[in-house]
């Protein structure tokens, strides 16, 4: 019998990949950081997906049982990887609990880390009770209570949700685009309103990036059928008056300072490179690209591949990436691993 | 064409001083670029859902800035100041005082539409213009202009008679206008009229002062269209807030105490 493919994050693309791989009959161990499966969709509690308006914890949590179910994927939870040897069809893996293991190949699903807003302070996050994250909102949704002020529990009247908070900003050496923000921004302020029609939603943007069929479904949408206002304004501070947060920038539409109050402010963060990317880096002998996610490998030539033969990679362990997205990558990165335990056979 | 912005430093915002003696010493005049509160500070929430109800400002939530609407502006190309991107925006987000500051130049759109096919977003801009002009003049930001009462006094006479008679339009508007009757130019009018004697036209008009003539069977139709404007004027004051002002008055007047 072959050796089992390790694969590394139990998130969409790892939990794609696990599935593809034992769909064909290879055995894989699958290692968990955290003391479940699913990724950032179930761990921070993911309402409705973008796009399919999914509820996260059947859409994901329908592939996390799928793995659990199936006999062919050894599942360690609450476990990392230790040290990483040997080469392709022979490698010597030893996890964090001294338990040793062979495996033909690894693909590395190891996800992102959210944007910490504490490192944007002037946006009030972390001295506001009522200044909050995408993540948080996905939560006050998911949870079924819904979007609530956190500090007195009431309903907001009116809601700002300022982007790219965590991306595009050479301040804090975060120079990409984290891609998905936007639309799920679109989607969150669609949900505010429809949960509380009375609550006025605004949008205070650079750019806005709905990209490709997001355009209609998430930001014409937004506005058309829900009147949700979008603001061209990088914000400069979020304070308070001790009742209302006030939220300062500049409209540069009319080129006019404004200084607004709003009930709640919502930080749309983006996606860093998983926080433990260096140590990943360094445990499998992959190289990092300038942003300090996983370096890929030639789209048409080498899809899914690290500069590590033997070792694939897929998902946002590469760079923002969408569910969608990080589920087919997870199957590409599959079916390469398959193709290197499995060498052509001849033709009969 | 670039798109117009208007300075943030107007000339009514500076801080200028006829006549200042500060500990005896006279500094009056100008003292540099100091200007007024320039901060916007709050939006008018209501103000985009009451253009949306107007006839023609219906989507105007659709509009993302772009500036093509301005850019193939007729009237633009005339006056900078015309930019119904702006306006759309002010609309918008609530800013109904930076609104108001254009109110005279508003109106001047002459509805050529071309902004209408430039748009993306088919917001209709030359729509959310007629809108615009008419919610300044429900909201009394307008004065009512001789043109206005023209249209008044025409339209009232259609609906009334089912036809229009020239020589009661220029009667009633002279008269709702407050200008005399007794124009040279109508004078002089009259006096080639009767050089000529055109005897038909002569009884026509003169009877037609005295008699009033209708369309044969109006009567429906003019109940149906009395009906119709009364519903959509009464939709349209409601939607901007001003029919509870109306009733409020009217409670006043009849003495009727609140609460």
């Amino acid at each position: 019998m072959s050796k089992p493919i390790l694969v590394v994050g139990g998130g969409p693309s790892g939990l794609a990949a696990a599935h593809a791989l034992s769909s064909v009959g290879q055995r894989v161990v699958l290692i968990e950081k955290a003391e479940r499966l699913g990724g950032a969709p179930i761990l921070s509690g993911y309402a409705k997906l973008v796009p399919s308006g999914e509820w996260a914890k059947d859409a994901i949590g329908g592939m996390v049982h799928r793995v659990q179910e199936d006999r062919q994927v050894e599942v360690h939870l609450s476990s990392t990887v230790k040290s990483f040897s040997g080469a392709p069809g022979e490698f010597n893996v030893e996890l964090a609990d001294g338990k040793r293991l062979q495996a033909a190949a690894a693909i590395l699903c190891t996800g992102f880390t959210h944007f910490d807003s504490l490192n944007k302070p002037e946006w009030g996050f972390g001295t506001f009770p009522d200044v909050v994250t995408t993540a948080q909102v996905e939560q006050m949704i998911s949870s079924g209570k819904g979007v609530r002020c956190p500090s007195d529990g009431r309903k907001p009247q009116r809601v700002a949700i300022l982007l790219c908070v965590g991306s595009r900003d050479r301040q804090i050496g975060r120079e990409w685009c984290s891609k998905i923000c936007c639309t799920v921004s679109a989607n969150i302020a669609m949900e505010i309103r429809e949960e509380l029609p009375e609550c006025h939603v605004y949008v205070y943007y650079m750019d806005i990036r709905t990209f490709g069929l997001y355009e209609t479904k998430y930001y014409w949408r937004s506005q058309e059928e829900f009147k949700v206002k979008y603001i061209k304004a990088r914000i400069a501070e979020v304070t308070s008056d001790g009742e209302k947060l006030i939220v300062k920038g500049e409209d540069t539409l009319v080129k006019r300072p404004i200084t607004i109050p709003f009930d709640m402010v919502v930080h749309a963060i983006g996606m860093d490179p998983n926080i433990e990317n260096k140590t990943i880096a360094a445990v499998f002998g992959v190289a990092l690209e300038s942003h300090g996610y996983l370096a890929r490998g030639n789209a048409y030539a080498n899809t899914a591949e690290t500069s590590r033969p033997g070792v694939f990679v897929a998902g946002a362990a590469t760079g923002p990436e969408t569910i969608d997205d990080s589920i087919a990558q997870g199957h590409a990165a599959a079916a390469r691993a398959l193709a290197l335990t499995r060498p052509a056979q001849a033709s009969a | 064409m670039p798109i117009h912005e208007k300075s943030l430093i107007r000339p009514e915002n500076l801080k200028t001083h006829e006549q200042l003696v500060v500990d005896g010493v006279d500094v009056s005049g100008h003292w540099s670029t100091f200007i007024q509160s320039r901060v916007v500070t709050d939006y008018n929430e209501a103000l985009q859902e009451e253009i949306a109800a107007l006839p023609g400002g219906e989507y105007i939530h659709r509009c993302w800035q772009c500036g093509s609407c301005t850019n193939a502006c007729t009237v633009n190309a005339v006056n900078p100041d015309f930019n119904p991107r702006y306006w759309i925006y002010l609309v918008r987000v609530g800013m109904e005082s930076e609104l108001l500051r254009d109110k005279d130049i508003i109106w001047q759109c002459v509805s050529c539409n071309k902004c209408t096919y430039a748009c993306p977003r088919d917001v209709a801009p030359e729509g959310v213009m007629k809108a615009l002009s008419h919610w300044l003049e429900l909201k009394g930001h307008t004065r009512k202009s001789p043109s206005m009462i023209f249209d008044e006094v025409f339209t009232d006479q259609v609906i009334e008679r089912g036809r229009i008679e020239e020589g009661r339009i220029i009667q009633q508007f002279f008269r709702r206008t407050g200008q005399a009757l007794g124009q040279d130019w109508l004078i002089e009018m009259g006096r080639r009229l009767l050089r000529r004697l055109p005897l038909g036209l002569l009884m026509r008009l003169g009877l037609a002062g005295v008699h009033a003539p209708r369309t044969r069977g109006w009567a429906r139709s003019r109940a149906a269209l009395r009906e119709y404007v009364a519903q959509e004027q009464s939709r349209q004051r409601r939607a901007l807030g001003l029919e509870d002002l109306i009733e409020g008055a009217r409670r006043d007047a009849a003495g009727i105490t609140h609460g």
